[in-house]
């Protein structure tokens, strides 16, 4: 019995050994800057001295026409993730078909998430150009007046980076849509078919069900993506400009503290950003616990 | 079987993903197309040149970034794989009261953006003297990549029989040598899987290491590109010609680790 107890305390001292590195590494660069930031969030700070302006920093930002301008933009790319979800669950169908090569074009499809967004922020700019692709193929199917620079103006622009937003999520969507394909109950299919359902039938009422959890996922991924893992491409293609055409929160994070030197409006943006996300995941977490009971 | 080559709907199926695949392909294409021309044959003279890729290796340290995004993702991912296993090990065998309190801490920091953290982190760095070298990316990207890197060790761990630690034990081993001999060389699947997702990750990181990294010389190829698109360098063979060097290597290890990749992007599922 005392052996053991003592066997217990030997391991629960090295757990907490073990498990210290990891602990001190993520405090140091990511728990404490973020307590950080929330504390120069109510300040006004140049990177050197900060200046308490408590709750009235907020008041300030949200007072500022920019700022809405800014989290309007977010909102309009988010109208590109339904399409970055159904585009590559079609594309899982077709995948799922099996047909000759298909591990050839998943392959491919997924290419694209081994290339930086500086990469793709740069071949992205010039098929979005006056004498780019896209223009040319507008020409190619008679719709050749429209022919425009898209990076030139703020609709356009933003139009170019959600496209380019959707393109990049592909990859990473249809190989999620694929694995919960492969979890598919093919029995459930048959005997529906027996009973006499349809096509459309059984995928509204046995395919979406069962798939349910891998579109929750692809949805979470690609609103995250939306909202933090942009900021490269913004910079290489537009940067944020024209105007303030395709700032979204994160890249006005970056230009007001490193472009404008304003420390503490930076600090605030990041913590309003993070608990945008920390909400999501939080409320995505309950929805999983639901579930399970 | 055989059939199956005639049947239209597989015909059409097929056809669709040629299209795609063609949709998906065309920045490689456009940028090895664009490379091989000088300037002025991109604006339409005839001809192709390797013009361009002089040019570049001229006014770009292509070899010396190549080597700072190396020795930057090794730096990164050796401490990644260092703090990720132990605490992995930690929190699925070495039980305690303390578990939760690491797991949350660990873990749970996957839910703070980069950028809500990079103000302070940037002038704590500079505080620190860390902006100098590469140590001050080599740790953010550490920092950054832990808790993921964790969460996945965590579950593979879990995976490993509690009754094979404890027999080990009972034989006399203590739980280091236990973490070294038994489950390290059985967690060799995972650890692949945290080296290639963070592999790719920090290669083609910009944000990072346009702020972390201050000297010019240090710079990574991605920043190093980054930085001169940002200049408008109007040059596009030349940039298109960088661009195809800077992705190579990240394009070759997914090729090889295809499948850790997946599986490490797919491990956040759960059941």
């Amino acid at each position: 019995m005392a052996k053991k107890s003592s066997l217990h305390q030997q391991r629960s001292r090295v757990g907490i050994i073990f498990a210290t590195p990891a602990l001190i590494l993520v405090s140091a660069f990511l728990g404490i800057p973020i307590i950080q930031a929330g504390y120069f969030s109510f300040t006004e700070w140049n990177g050197i001295d900060a200046k308490w302006l408590g709750i009235s920093a907020y008041i300030q930002e949200f007072k500022n026409p920019i700022f809405w301008r800014v989290l309007q933009n977010n909102g309009l790319l988010l109208l590109g993730v339904p399409v970055a979800i159904l585009f590559p669950m079609g594309i899982a169908f077709l995948l799922n078909e099996k047909v000759a090569g298909w591990k050839i074009f998943r392959s491919i499809y997924f290419l694209p998430t081994a290339i930086s967004w500086v990469v793709i922020g740069m071949v992205s700019m010039r098929f979005f150009a006056q004498e780019g692709l896209l223009n040319e193929l507008l020409k190619a199917f008679g719709l050749g007046f429209i022919k425009t620079d898209f990076l030139s103006s703020e609709k356009g622009a933003l139009f170019a980076v959600a496209i380019t937003f959707v393109w990049s999520m592909i990859g990473t969507n249809s190989i999620i849509f694929l694995t919960g394909m492969a979890t598919l109950d093919q029995s459930l299919n048959e005997a529906a078919r027996m009973d006499g359902a349809g096509n459309f039938r059984i995928f509204r009422s046995i395919t979406l069900p069962q798939l349910n959890r891998f579109i929750q996922f692809s949805f979470i991924i690609t609103v995250i993506s939306a909202f933090t893992a942009l900021f490269s491409l913004i910079f290489v293609m537009t940067g944020g400009g024209p105007g303030f055409g395709t700032t979204t929160l994160e890249f006005f994070i970056f230009q007001s503290a490193f472009s404008r030197g304003n420390f503490g409006t930076g600090a605030m943006l990041g913590v309003i950003l993070f608990l945008m996300m920390a909400i999501l995941g939080i409320g995505q977490l309950l929805l999983m616990r639901k579930k399970d009971e | 079987m055989r059939s199956r080559k005639y049947n239209p709907k597989t015909v059409t199926v097929f056809i669709s993903m040629c299209v795609l695949a063609v949709v998906m392909l065309y920045p490689f294409a456009f940028m090895i197309n664009t490379s091989f021309k000088s300037k002025e044959q991109y604006f339409g003279a005839p001809g192709r040149s390797t013009v361009s890729w002089v040019k570049l290796f001229d006014t770009l340290p292509v070899w010396k970034q190549l080597l700072n995004s190396t020795l930057v993702c090794a730096g990164a991912i050796s401490i990644i794989l260092v703090v990720a296993t132990m605490a992995g090990f930690a929190i699925a065998k070495m039980r305690s009261k303390a578990t939760p309190i690491f797991f949350l801490g660990i873990v749970g920091a996957m839910l703070i953006p980069l950028q809500s953290i990079i103000i302070p982190a940037y002038i704590n760095a500079s505080k620190l003297n860390l902006l100098n070298g590469y140590w001050g990316a080599i740790f953010v990207y550490a920092a950054l990549g832990s808790p993921f890197a964790t969460f996945l060790m965590t579950s593979y761990f879990r995976g490993i029989p509690d009754d094979l630690v404890e027999a080990a034990i009972v034989d006399g081993l203590s739980y280091p040598k236990v973490f070294l001999k038994i489950a390290l060389p059985l967690a060799i699947p995972a650890i692949i899987t945290v080296i290639v997702l963070q592999f790719i990750q920090v290669w083609d990181d910009l944000l990072v290491g346009l702020l972390f990294i201050q000297d010019p010389a240090y710079r990574t190829i991605t920043v190093g590109l980054g930085a001169l698109s940002a200049g408008r360098v109007t040059d596009i063979p030349v940039l298109m010609a960088g661009s195809l060097v800077s992705a190579i290597p990240a394009v070759v290890v997914y090729l090889i680790f295809q499948r850790q990749l997946v599986n490490g992007l797919t491990a956040g599922i759960g059941k």
